[in-house]
């Protein structure tokens, strides 16, 4: 304390000339201090950090190969004992929402995927975990990465089953011959995509009330132009379309007598 | 003496009841029973009939006949896994030694054509006895435009109508059907149909078709052809997915003399193909992507070029509408897409065929030369059906 002291007065003894900057490589040395300081701290900072880091990639290094590991057990178990066969044969011809893949691939790749998550989530915990408590720069990324999944998961279930529904409607619309069949099918998609995209602002927390408002007033608007636009608009044609199916369905229920044939006949599809 | 008469009549009484011919009425009103009844009985004059009925009919005593209940099952327009089961447990718990199965509206058969597949079924010339109804030119349109081209094409096995609603069965030919039927029934899956057809040619059995002369077949009690022709065209899509073993080795079915099963009618049908062909080509302006998934580039030209014809020159190409139910089939089996949405596609694509085939009675050809044509076709393209089911990687639209 007195050294320090000491040092300061003589400091300020020996100051009492204003500096005189002649010297060149004393401007030179005073840089190089600041920038040895600066990358210092940065290292400090990157060590301080590394070892979390290096747990965060070894654990999605270790379970990303165990992933691998189960899928592939998963899909030769599965093949050997006919999972596909059997599905297919004992659910019969009832029709349903069936993926593109078969059983035995996506149960592979559910297993291979929920593993990688798992390590993406350990590792993320082991990270901040091993991240030192008393660093200046306290970052808890976990929290926020969890909803970051959780909004992924969301924003790829809500393009599912937008797609699902659009087809859907798509089809029984063409079916049904109603000329507006695209319309519907768009409105269907973009209506479930909205609120998709508005559940996953409000699951990351962007927005606020801002969203949820701006949703709201955007659902409804919609909803309201197409009961208007039904009501008011395309009351005729509507009514038109289901005079015309029960027409059809009175028709169907006719039952000729055996053997009939000739002009008038209904037509029986069975 | 006595001791030997009476052992006689046991033993002939034994005798009968261990061959008699079982007859299920299934969905029979109780009006419907007593004419059929009669009917089977004058056909059959010295038959050991077995009647079952559903529960709580009554139907007038008569020498040679006895009746038990038929287990009661959900009412459907076609023979379902459950009627399958009952019938086999039915013929194992009382020792029958062939079954026929009348479904629903059966009184309207006429009392010839009932003798015939009754007197057949009786017989035992056969494991599967199939009808061959009279129907008119618009009837029984799924049948002629899919099951039975399919039906012909794959299993080798020209029945004019694989999913009937009547059918003799064998013992053995029960029990195959039966443990099929137990299958489906423990899946909860009752109400689905059976294809006959295909089980009695897996396993080597032999099928015989017996005229039957005019029917009325019964309707479902929702017509709505969105809803059934994608349950009936789905089940026998699976049903062919599970034995493509079978049906991929190359086999030809025997020709068959029968009388035409539909009567041929002239009548104008334009009233009818308008709104068709105005569905049709709806559905090219808004499934053309969909069915770009599943049908080739050359057959959506087809499809494109059939979009621009209108009123009685429509006429769908044989070689395109069979390729594109072999298409579907494929796409049915690789999963291309949900199976409810693939098989809604396909209804506008049938209901082109229909209307083609309206436009084909109505210039005076007849139905049936028109049906032979198309299922033809199918025999003739089953190589392409063939190559994709092997190789579905080749081609990939």
């Amino acid at each position: 304390m007195f050294n320090v002291l000491a040092m300061m007065i003589q400091a300020q003894t020996t100051e009492t000339k204003p500096p005189v900057y002649t010297d060149n490589a004393s401007i030179l040395h005073h840089m190089s201090d600041a920038l040895h300081q600066s990358l210092y701290r940065v290292l400090s900072l990157l060590i301080a950090v590394l070892p979390g880091l290096l747990a965060f990639f070894v654990a999605l290094a270790v379970f990303t190969l165990v992933g691998m590991v189960l899928s592939a057990i998963l899909r030769h178990g599965l093949t050997w004992v006919k999972f596909d066969d059997r599905l297919t044969r004992y659910r019969g011809s009832g029709v349903d929402w069936t993926p593109t893949n078969s059983p035995t691939a996506i149960v592979a790749r559910v297993s291979f995927w929920g593993c990688v998550l798992l390590g993406l989530v350990i590792g993320v915990s082991a990270f901040d975990a091993s991240y030192a408590t008393a660093a200046s720069l306290p970052i808890s990324l976990l929290p926020y990465l969890t909803h970051a999944v959780g909004a992924i998961l969301l924003l790829i279930a809500g393009a599912l089953i937008a797609r699902f529904l659009a087809r859907s409607v798509l089809i029984g619309a063409v079916n049904a011959q109603l000329q507006y069949a695209r319309f519907l099918s768009l409105g269907v998609k973009w209506l479930v995509l909205v609120l998709t995209a508005a559940m996953v602002l409000d699951h990351l927390e962007i927005g606020g009330a801002v969203v949820e408002l701006a949703f709201g007033i955007l659902f409804g608007g919609i909803v309201l132009t197409l009961s208007l636009a039904i009501g008011l608009g395309s009351r005729d044609l509507v009514s038109r379309s289901l005079e015309s199916r029960v027409e059809r369905a009175d028709r169907n229920l006719e039952v000729p007598p055996p053997g009939a044939s000739g002009p008038g006949e209904t037509l029986r599809h069975f | 003496m006595g001791t030997t008469n009476s052992m006689t009549e046991i033993r002939t009484a034994k005798d009968r009841q261990a061959g008699a011919l079982m007859v299920l009425l299934i969905g029979a009103q109780a009006a419907q029973i007593e004419p059929l009844v009669s009917h089977l009985s004058s056909a059959l004059p010295d038959e050991d009939l077995l009647i079952a009925m559903p529960e709580g009919s009554a139907a007038e005593a008569r020498s040679g006949l006895r009746f038990v209940d038929l287990p009661a099952s959900k009412a459907s327009w076609m023979l379902t896994a459950a009627d399958f089961a009952h019938a086999h447990q039915l013929a194992q718990k009382n020792e029958a030694r062939s079954i026929l199965m009348l479904g629903p509206e059966a009184s309207s058969l006429e009392p010839e054509g009932l003798a015939r597949l009754a007197g057949a079924t009786s017989n035992g010339t056969a494991d599967l006895l199939l009808p061959c109804y009279t129907l008119p030119s618009r009837a029984g349109l799924v049948n002629s435009a899919i099951l039975y081209p399919l039906s012909r094409a794959l299993f080798a096995n020209r029945t004019r109508f694989p999913l009937a609603v009547d059918l003799g069965v064998s013992l053995r030919m029960a029990d195959r059907l039966g443990a099929a039927a137990q299958r489906l029934v423990a899946l909860n899956q009752s109400d689905v149909p059976l294809w006959a057809v295909s089980e009695a040619m897996v396993a080597g059995m032999k099928i015989e078709e017996v005229d039957a002369g005019p029917r009325t077949l019964p309707q479902p009690a929702e017509p709505d052809l969105n809803t059934i022709l994608p349950f009936v065209t789905g089940s026998l899509f699976s049903d062919i997915e599970a034995k493509a073993a079978f049906w991929q080795r190359a086999r030809v079915s025997p020709a068959l003399q029968r009388q035409s099963g539909i009567a041929n009618s002239a009548a104008d049908g334009s009233t009818e193909v308008a709104p068709m062909l105005e569905g049709f080509r709806l559905a090219y302006t808004n499934l053309r992507e969909i069915w770009g998934l599943v049908l080739p580039p050359n057959a959506m030209l087809g499809l494109k070029h059939l979009s621009t014809i209108d009123g009685a020159a429509f006429r769908m190409p044989e070689a395109l509408w069979a390729r594109s139910v072999f298409d579907f089939l494929i796409a049915y089996r690789m999963r291309t897409m949900n199976r409810g949405h693939l098989l809604g596609a396909l209804i506008p694509l049938y209901l082109a065929w229909v209307a083609s085939h309206i436009n084909t009675i109505a210039a005076g050809e007849d139905p049936e030369r028109h049906i032979e044509q198309h299922a033809a076709a199918f025999e003739t393209e089953k190589a392409y059906l063939v190559a994709r089911w092997r190789w579905p990687d080749r081609f990939n639209p």
